[in-house]
């Protein structure tokens, strides 16, 4: 019994026939109180502020209103930094994902069977995912210099931790029959990994690693903003000098490419399942 | 050698040539994509850069770490926690309405590809140009950060809810209708027990992400721990870096731990 | 020839598997091992091929010691012996010949493992087993479409692209609808008396073991309780195996 139900006694029902039955109180007053108090501490120090928000809310849609019509005459200059962004993705997860794979292995319990080890791998893939991608890309630049090289690494990075984590989970859910009977007719583990359990995780795992190519295209939009290369760039040059007309042409364009992307790699998802 | 065992061997399907296909139609891709890779180092010397910020990370300052003042990363991480949770909720009550209305077996599908594109469109605007719009409304500071992160938060929320309504069980409603009830009643009684668990799971796992990407905020001047984050990194106080990065992964690591449980438990009921 | 010697299996929490067993089984035996459920049938089965380690005893099969084996030599046994499961144990988003083909992994250099890319020799081996259960048309579909028999055929095709000596069945038609069973058991005699390998079965259709097996090991609380020819199983022998009132029932 949980402290919750020693302070809250359960419901007790006697039932016609003499049964009775036990209703534990709801946690739902508890669950609100909590909700309460973070949201009035949340309020307080984040200033929130209603009054503004109506009073000055329409400011709010002076850049927006400012980025129309868009400028047409920037397209030309949008497409290098565009493709830039693409191959940055692209490539970044690409590595990411396959960088996963070993650490995958390494920490599904199902496959490993040293607990240390597994424990050990999925407190770093942990470690890696707390890590905000900006500052991975300002890392990068501070290492590789500013360019796209930052920004493929930093998406590396965080295609890593998420397809790495996702890729155990997978990996745990398999059916291990067919490894039980690779093992009986003489097989490594490794080969029988390789025949009996990648069949089965590969179409999800190229669907993940697919699912976090789409959002990796619009992340890496962001990264440009600390110089590591691709649109961000150009949109922080922009913003700087206050021609949101050509920011709303770009925006506009990442918007049509990232909806191209989501498409394809949506029915190549299908297709996989 | 057997006749049959020939014929069926020369039926084989030709799966290689796709699979062929694709890995050489990948190879490409990567080829083109690695020319965008240019290593262009102005400082030099990237790996005492990299051995600067691990021994910053090892070597925290501690005074940054436990001053309780404004400026000291306990305060800092309550910001980032405030300004995460209130954007989430914020969002989360925005993305409501939006996702009824985008969820194709409730309205009629014109509307719900109207709904799609602009869900999709809000997701396409970047954070910092969000946070450099509210700012104009309420000025620089958690507020202006808060607001961002609820519009952030606005595409995938409304995506995972949309994916819920979609997914709802419509026989429950049918038995519903068959015991006389109202339309409020079908509601309170058939779709909102489906729903509830869906979606606050999708909010917490929200919450989660709010909190790792605080730090965009932090470009703009929209308060949270971004700024003094990136404040330090660009005057290389390393050990200050650390000290924040010390103190972000393990708020990260704690709500991740408290976020995975109870969505665990709602996922099992 | 497989030969156990004083075998006994204890589990690490104190529960016994098989207690003090000795048995012999000659090369192209076909032998059914019946019992109740965890009476050590499968113990019994997967100690052979050391899925399961023993804890005392010796067990000798082909006159290797199997006790002693770990790493490149156990794999090396274990290449001669196949092994058929209750869940079939198939790849089942794979097509029919990649699952009978898996048999060929171990002996194929590890690059054409992690690519697929199978010899041609290794295919029409495959093709051939997969006639030898007749299920030769069923080839290129993927394994989920087949009904659980077919399936199983699968399972006893990669088997038998092992070329093994022996074949260890676990509980083979347990997951089968009885007129399915009763075909795949006679792919199992098929096998024991045209390809002349031993087959070592454990099942607990008792009317099934009797009708298709040749010999008989009765098995209760990890102590062997009867072991002789098929034909001389009745009543009394099944009250031993199973207990008096479960017996009459299986046997029905």
């Amino acid at each position: 019994m949980s402290l919750y139900d020693r302070i809250f006694r359960p419901r007790r029902y006697r039932l016609s026939d003499g049964t009775v039955v036990e209703e534990k109180r709801s946690r739902a007053p508890l669950v609100i109180l909590i909700l309460v108090v973070l949201t009035a501490v949340s309020v307080r120090i984040t200033g929130f502020n209603f009054s503004v928000l109506v009073k000055k809310g329409s400011k709010f849609f002076d850049i927006l209103k400012a980025m129309f019509p868009p400028n047409t005459a920037y397209l030309g200059k949008i497409w290098q930094p565009l493709l830039d962004t693409i191959k940055m993705s692209f490539l970044g997860s690409f590595i990411g994902a396959v960088l996963a794979i070993p650490f995958a292995i390494a920490a599904a319990s199902n496959i490993v069977t040293n607990r240390v080890v597994v424990f050990l791998v999925r407190l770093f893939l942990s470690l890696v995912r707390t890590l905000p991608t900006l500052v991975c890309a300002l890392i990068a630049t501070y290492i590789f210099g500013l360019g796209t090289m930052a920004g493929t690494c930093a998406i590396a990075v965080f295609t890593f931790a998420y397809v790495g984590k996702q890729l155990f989970e997978i990996i745990e859910t398999v059916d291990m029959g067919p490894y039980e009977a690779m093992e009986a007719l003489g097989a490594t583990k490794l080969r029988a990994f390789v025949t009996a359990v990648f069949p089965q995780v590969l179409p999800t795992y190229l669907s993940v690693s697919l699912f976090c190519l789409e959002g990796n295209v619009r992340y890496a939009s962001i990264l440009g903003y600390v110089g590591a290369g691709g649109l961000g760039l150009i949109m922080n040059e922009k913003i700087g000098w206050r021609e949101y007309d050509s920011l709303g042409m770009i925006l506009i364009v990442l918007f049509v490419t990232v909806m191209i992307i989501e498409a394809v790699s949506h029915a190549l998802r299908k297709r996989l399942t | 050698m057997n006749e049959k065992i020939q014929k069926a061997y020369a039926s084989a399907p030709k799966t290689w040539l796709w699979q062929l296909l694709a890995a050489f139609c990948v190879a490409c891709l990567l080829a083109w994509s690695g020319s965008a890779v240019r290593v262009s180092n102005p400082t030099g010397n990237g790996l005492e850069v990299a051995g600067n910020i691990l021994s910053g990370i090892f070597h925290p300052s501690a005074k940054l770490l436990f001053t309780l003042g404004t400026d000291g990363v306990p305060y800092l991480l309550l910001e980032t926690f405030c300004i995460a949770f209130l954007g989430t909720i914020v969002g989360a009550v925005i993305s409501l309405p939006l996702s009824f209305l985008s969820a194709s077996n409730l309205v009629p599908k014109a509307v719900a590809l109207v709904g799609r594109v602009l869900i999709a469109a809000i997701r396409t605007i970047p954070a910092f140009v969000y946070g450099l719009m509210f700012i104009r409304v309420t000025g620089p500071g958690p507020f202006a950060g808060l607001l961002t992160m609820s519009l952030c938060s606005i595409g995938m929320v409304s995506k995972m809810f949309i994916e819920s309504i979609e997914d709802l069980d419509k026989r429950i409603l049918e038995s519903l209708d068959a015991a006389g009830c109202t339309t409020f009643q079908k509601i309170r009684y058939g779709i909102l027990p489906q729903l509830t668990a869906d979606f606050t799971s999708t909010i917490i796992y929200r919450f989660d992400m709010n909190l790792r990407d605080a730090t965009v905020l932090g470009l703009v001047g929209a308060g949270g721990i971004g700024a003094p984050l990136i404040f330090a990194m660009s005057s290389y106080r390393w050990n200050e870096v650390g000290a924040i990065l010390l103190g972000l992964i393990v708020l990260v690591l704690i709500i991740e731990w408290i976020s995975a449980k109870i969505r665990v438990k709602l996922a099992r009921g | 020839m497989i030969i156990f010697d004083h075998v006994s299996k204890v589990y690490p929490n104190g529960t016994v598997g098989l207690d003090d067993v000795s048995l012999r089984i000659e090369d192209g035996e076909f032998v059914a091992i019946i019992g109740r459920s965890g009476a050590g049938k499968s113990t019994l089965l997967r100690a052979v091929n050391r899925m399961h380690q023993i804890t005392s005893g010796s067990l000798t099969v082909n006159g290797t010691d199997v006790t002693g084996l770990s790493g490149k030599p156990l794999r090396k046994f274990r290449r001669g012996i196949g092994m058929v499961f209750q869940s079939f144990n198939l790849v089942t988003r794979t097509s029919v010949i990649k699952n009978v083909l898996s048999a060929c992994v171990p002996d194929m250099p590890f690059w054409r493992v992690l690519l697929g890319a199978f010899r041609k020799e290794d295919k029409i081996r495959a093709l051939e087993s997969l006639d030898k259960v007749g299920i030769l048309d069923k080839a290129y579909m993927r394994a989920d479409q087949l009904s659980g028999g077919q399936q199983q055929r699968v399972a006893l095709a990669r088997t038998l692209t092992q070329n093994p000596h022996i074949i260890l069945a676990d509980e083979p038609v347990a997951a089968l609808d009885p007129v399915t069973a009763k075909q795949v058991m006679e792919d199992f005699v098929h096998i024991n008396q045209e390809l002349g390998i031993s087959i070592l079965l454990n099942i607990h259709h008792v009317e099934l073991a009797l009708e298709y097996a040749d010999r008989i090991i009765g098995i209760r609380a990890g102590k062997i309780v009867y072991d002789g020819p098929s034909k001389q199983v009745d009543q009394a022998v099944l009250d031993t195996i199973y207990g008096e009132d479960i017996a009459s029932e299986a046997a029905v």
